[in-house]
């Protein structure tokens, strides 16, 4: 099973063969999980959903239809569980509170570079992973959808049910955050 | 050309920008030096983020590093102690509060209040209930009666073949069918037997007031706001009213349950009442003994054999053939009481006992205090609590094997905190309104008894949801094996069972713990109601 081209091992799990899913899991389930970490914000409700996505995946691996590459499309379900999880944990209230388009205005950068762009060490990068864990739910959501699952931001806006412009304007807000966050620890 | 802003450039580098636009932006940078640096830096952000991504973040185990102010555990320890404090004071106010007189019925702190209430609440399921159920014997009898006529007649029709269940079947139906014939019933607003008229069966009346003026030669069966025996009843009476009335005569025993109950009459035999307030008049007379429970107690008639009371204040002027054994308050003895027997009396202080110089005690005095030893000494205590947490964890158990899923969301809502406590309290005081106005409709009663049921069920979940709850925080319990469920539970009852007794945090810890499980409780039961959310996509 392990040496099997992907296709194969999809193939046999839609006809719910038990090793074939047991196979996706192997190949999968770290990249699950690291996904439903960084939304969920706890290992323990991240382990959690990791094993709901794989049971909801025995259910619903037939609608897969190959569009798009199986990776991308198990993280856009897992991503979809995560969202849930965390409105149902916000009392089904709207997960992502909508950004005001005039409440802040965007200037126009000036030419210094982003200290998120010379990040390059690993104790570096560590501190990033830090910075992202610890931001706002608000922001973190948006950007592990569209750096770590590699949504676009339509299909970021239908998982958040937000506006597409707001995407833009939340994953702008969140890299600014970070960016704070960043310089702050460097000083 | 003007330079486009940053948030711009940003949509740009993720690759969203609409096709013109990002043709635009790029006719631009081709020019503008500053802006290529910019979107050069938002690339290398681009790439480090989805480098950094790779790797999961390291365990945040510095939480501490938090100000004070901003773990959240502060706030809830906050809020608690601000709740314990405000439940504290009001406590402590209610207790020194002092409600006139005239007001203690509507004081739910009082005995007399609590009974008034009680009272009142049995009254509107007496009245409502007692209709449904002689309704519904009379439907069963009638239906009996037909099922009896329609076997009868395949019995004929079959010449009588000797068959056991043929035999025991229309047996059956005939003794169920009896009670329809044998009672006399009578339901409406007002069930009078006229002074001149006769009932010779028993009597069954259910109304707003039931007065028997006339005689009745069975027995009567009453239930009423207002029950007024004037005239003669040769069975016994049986009461279930607001107010009991004898002043004609009852041959036989008298049992009543009523708030208040006088006697200026004539009974035949005993009188067994639990009541508010038990008055015999001076002109009443019991063939045999008295005995009751009620907050207060009065005779001043003549009574042949023993009283027994279990009362809060009884005040005896009249003549007791017997003994009298009291226990509870005050007891009074005027100048003109008179005791047959010995008189026994267990109250809690002396100074509670007033006996008149005149009043003839026939045989000895026997008063004594009871000390209220505490119930922490008593190894019966101990056993009682034992008991009620094995049982607490045999309803955990079965309801964890039973409805599994269920029973762990309950546990599980709890964590929710606030609003579980929210919705708890607000269905705690909202349920017993709904069972009121429920029960008050006719039609609504059968729901108003199974809301009831539901929520007493509830109240007494709630510990069990809680405790689990509770031990696993403390156990930190993350599997899902039913041992470290019921482990977990064992613990967290154990810790609401003992925070239960200590003195006054103990009743807000277990009305809290009430609240919580409640809120929790509903909540569950609304999540479960709605349909799974948790649709698919991709």
């Amino acid at each position: 099973m392990e040496d099997l081209e992907l296709e194969n091992v999809l193939q046999l799990a839609r006809r719910h063969d038990v090793d074939a899913l047991a196979e996706l899991y192997r190949r999968y389930a770290r990249r699950v999980f690291g996904l439903c970490r960084y939304m969920l914000g706890s290992t323990e409700t991240a382990e959690d959903a990791t094993s709901e996505v794989f049971l909801k995946l025995q259910r619903s691996i037939g609608t897969y239809d190959g569009s798009v590459p199986f990776p991308r499309w198990l993280l856009r379900v897992a991503s979809n569980h995560c969202v849930d999880v965390l409105r149902r944990k916000q009392r089904e209230r709207q997960v992502i509170v909508e950004a005001q388009e005039d409440a802040a205005p965007l200037d126009v950068a000036g030419p210094e570079l982003s200290p998120l762009s010379e990040v390059i060490s690993a104790q570096q990068q560590a501190a990033v992973r830090q910075a992202i864990a610890r931001l706002p739910e608000n922001y973190r959501v948006p950007i592990v959808l569209r750096y770590y699952s590699d949504l676009g931001y339509d299909e970021i806006a239908r998982q958040l049910r937000v506006k597409r412009n707001h995407v833009a304007i939340l994953l702008f807000r969140a890299k600014r955050e970070l960016r704070q966050a960043i310089a702050l620890r460097r000083e | 050309m003007n330079c486009f802003s940053e948030l711009t450039y940003a949509i740009f580098v993720d690759g969203e920008l609409a096709a013109e636009e990002a043709r635009q932006v790029r006719s631009h940078l081709a020019t503008c030096s500053r802006c290529r640096e910019l979107v050069e830096a938002l690339r290398a952000e681009h790439r480090v983020l989805n480098e950094v991504l790779r790797e999961l973040p390291e365990e945040l185990d510095d939480r501490a590093g938090l100000p004070w102010f901003r773990r959240p555990w502060v706030w809830d320890l906050a809020g608690l102690a601000v709740v314990l404090a405000l439940g504290a004071a009001a406590w402590q106010w209610l207790d020194a509060l002092r409600v006139p007189e005239m007001l203690e019925g509507f004081n739910p702190f009082s005995a007399a209040g609590r009974l008034n209430l009680f009272f009142n609440l049995a009254y509107y399921f007496g009245h409502g209930g007692t209709a449904v159920l002689v309704d519904y014997a009379d439907t069963v009898g009638r239906i009996s009666v037909l099922f009896l006529l329609g076997s009868g007649a395949l019995r004929l029709g079959r010449r009588w073949r000797r068959h056991q269940l043929g035999l025991c079947l229309p047996i059956v139906l005939l003794a169920l069918s009896l009670p329809g014939f044998a009672l006399e019933r009578r339901h409406s607003e007002f069930v009078t037997v006229a002074a001149n008229e006769t009932v010779d069966d028993t009597l069954v009346a259910a109304a707003n007031t039931v007065r028997v003026d006339g005689v009745v030669n069975g027995d009567v069966l009453a239930f009423g706001r207002i029950v007024e025996v004037r005239g003669t009843v040769k069975g016994d009476l049986l009461s279930w009213a607001q107010r009991t009335e004898v002043s004609g005569t009852v041959e036989g025993h008298i049992y009543t349950f009523s708030q208040s109950f006088e006697v200026s009459g004539q009974v035949g035999h005993s009188i067994y009442a639990w009541v508010q307030t038990l008055h015999a008049g001076n002109k009443s007379h019991v063939g045999d003994g008295i005995l009751a429970g009620a907050a207060d107690i009065t005779v001043e008639g003549e009574v042949t054999r023993s009283v027994t009371i279990f009362a809060g204040s009884t005040d005896v002027s009249g003549s007791i053939g017997r003994d009298l054994t009291v226990t509870g308050g005050d007891l009074m003895l005027a100048n003109s009481a008179r005791v047959g027997g010995n008189l026994t009396a267990r109250v809690r202080r002396q100074k509670d006992v007033h006996i008149a110089d005149g009043a003839t005690i026939g045989g000895k005095r026997d008063i004594q205090m009871r000390v209220e030893k505490s119930r922490f000494v008593r190894p019966k205590f101990y056993f009682f609590q034992a008991v009620r947490l094995l049982a607490a964890m045999l309803v955990g158990w079965l309801g964890l094997v039973l409805f599994p899923g269920f029973f762990q969301g309950s546990a599980q809502a709890v964590a929710s905190g606030w609003r579980s406590f929210g919705l708890g309290s607000a269905l705690l005081v909202g349920v017993p309104v709904a069972i009121i106005v429920g029960a008050v409709t006719l039609v609504g009663i059968p729901v108003a008894l199974m809301l009831l049921a539901l929520y007493l069920t509830a109240i007494y979940l709630a510990k069990v949801w809680v405790g689990a709850f509770l031990g696993r925080i403390l156990l930190k319990s993350a599997t899902e094996t039913t041992r470290d469920w019921l482990l977990a539970l064992l613990v967290g009852l154990l810790i609401i069972t003992v925070a239960g007794f200590i003195p006054y945090a103990g009743g807000l810890i277990r009305f809290g713990v009430v609240c919580l499980g409640l809120g929790a409780f509903a909540w569950q039961l609304y999540r479960t109601s709605r349909p799974a959310t948790t649709a698919q996509h991709g």
